[in-house]
């Protein structure tokens, strides 16, 4: 019977909120196409980054360029000219989240083909990917293991 | 609620982590390993709790359940708050690795701190009990808004503004978090009284 109660409620307490699963990761995603960066951001899926601050560092730590995501969490701006390092797009999205991207210098200065766009897109669409069903239960297995695991350690010290 | 990468100063991240692996051994010991079921649902819920999201100006907050955590567990939420922080980063990319212990601190210490505050009020009436939960649940996110503010205070921001900023945002949740703390342990006290440490006793 206790045992019984205690799945109910794991079960509750486990699956309510994963009817609700909306990502949390802040994502600031940037690439290359015919003189200008984009930049996207957002908090997973489709939850967009909006009014947020971007700022552009060299390798030094030197700010290069600043600027502020649209309604749409996008920002687009010109390639620097003179540039000797890889660029570090930083995504200020306030109260203690934020992300940032790193652009080779190798990628401002080639022309990018279509396929380099196509598999930059691919990993934007992986980044975005909010939590697997999968990731969730598997996560709340490895916490039961290690609870057990912990149980079955102390009883053995004490015996 | 999760601090990212990169955020905060070195200093900041050491300490945190300092505090966290203390919290985590008093943690440790303070198990009742007889009750450690009820030490994995409960991070179980705290694992799963921050996928349910509200979006909040050009930011977004989410359920943290830190304060039925602590309510019911007292000094072992830290080492199960720690756990679940840590999967949350590995599988969920939120917060971040270098940030766990800042993280830990923020939402497991508020949860000890509402564990000693509002346990007392648990099972003298039904009423009693609700409200016991409900400030539990608003007090926690509330206190880890304050250690939020602290925290990137210490890398050059304004304390104040930065802290305000931070509760107002986390308006919505503490009531939200109130509520389903106050119904939660309602709940609980009627159909699984083990899991309320006092009952126990």
């Amino acid at each position: 019977m206790k045992i019984k109660k205690i799945l109910i409620l794991a079960l509750i307490l486990a699956l309510i909120p994963a009817n609700y699963a909306f990502a949390h990761k802040v994502i600031i995603f940037a690439w290359v196409e015919e003189g200008m960066i984009y930049t996207e951001s957002n908090f997973g899926s489709k939850r967009k980054a909006k009014d947020c601050a971007i700022t552009v560092l060299n390798e030094k730590g030197m700010v290069i360029h600043q600027g502020q995501t649209d309604q749409e969490g996008n920002y687009s701006f010109k390639i620097p000219e003179n540039l000797d390092s890889d660029l570090i797009v930083n995504l200020d999205a306030g109260i203690g989240h934020g992300a940032q991207w790193r652009i080779p210098k190798s990628e401002l200065v080639k022309k990018p083909t279509t396929e380099d766009l196509q598999v930059a897109m691919k990993e934007k669409d992986v980044l975005e990917k909010g939590p697997s069903v999968f990731q969730i239960i598997g996560g709340i297995a490895i916490i039961f293991l290690l609870a057990f695991g912990a149980k079955f350690l102390k009883k053995r010290k004490k015996s | 609620m999760h601090i990212s990468e990169g955020i905060l100063s070195g200093p900041v991240l050491a300490s945190g982590a300092a505090l966290a692996m203390a919290g985590t051994a008093i943690g440790l010991k303070k198990i009742d390993y007889d009750r450690i079921v009820h030490v994995a649902i409960l991070a179980s819920a705290f694992f799963v709790a921050s996928l349910i999201h509200v979006n909040i100006g050009p930011s977004s907050v989410h359920l943290i359940l830190n304060g039925i955590v602590g309510l019911l567990l007292g000094f072992a939420a830290i080492p199960a708050i720690l756990t679940a922080l840590l999967l949350q980063s590995v599988l969920f990319q939120y917060g971040g690795l270098t940030t766990l212990g800042v993280n830990v601190v923020v939402m497991a210490f508020p949860a000890v701190l509402v564990h000693y505050l509002f346990l007392p009020l648990l099972g003298k009436s039904s009423i009693l009990t609700f409200v016991g939960g409900f400030l539990a649940g608003m007090a926690s996110i509330m206190l880890s808004s304050l250690l939020l503010g602290l925290a990137l205070w210490f890398t050059d921001k304004n304390f104040f503004e930065t802290s305000l900023t931070i509760i107002t945002a986390h308006i919505p949740v503490m009531i939200i978090e109130g509520i389903v703390t106050g119904f939660c342990v309602s709940f609980l006290l009627k159909v699984y009284p083990e899991i309320i440490p006092k009952k126990k006793q």
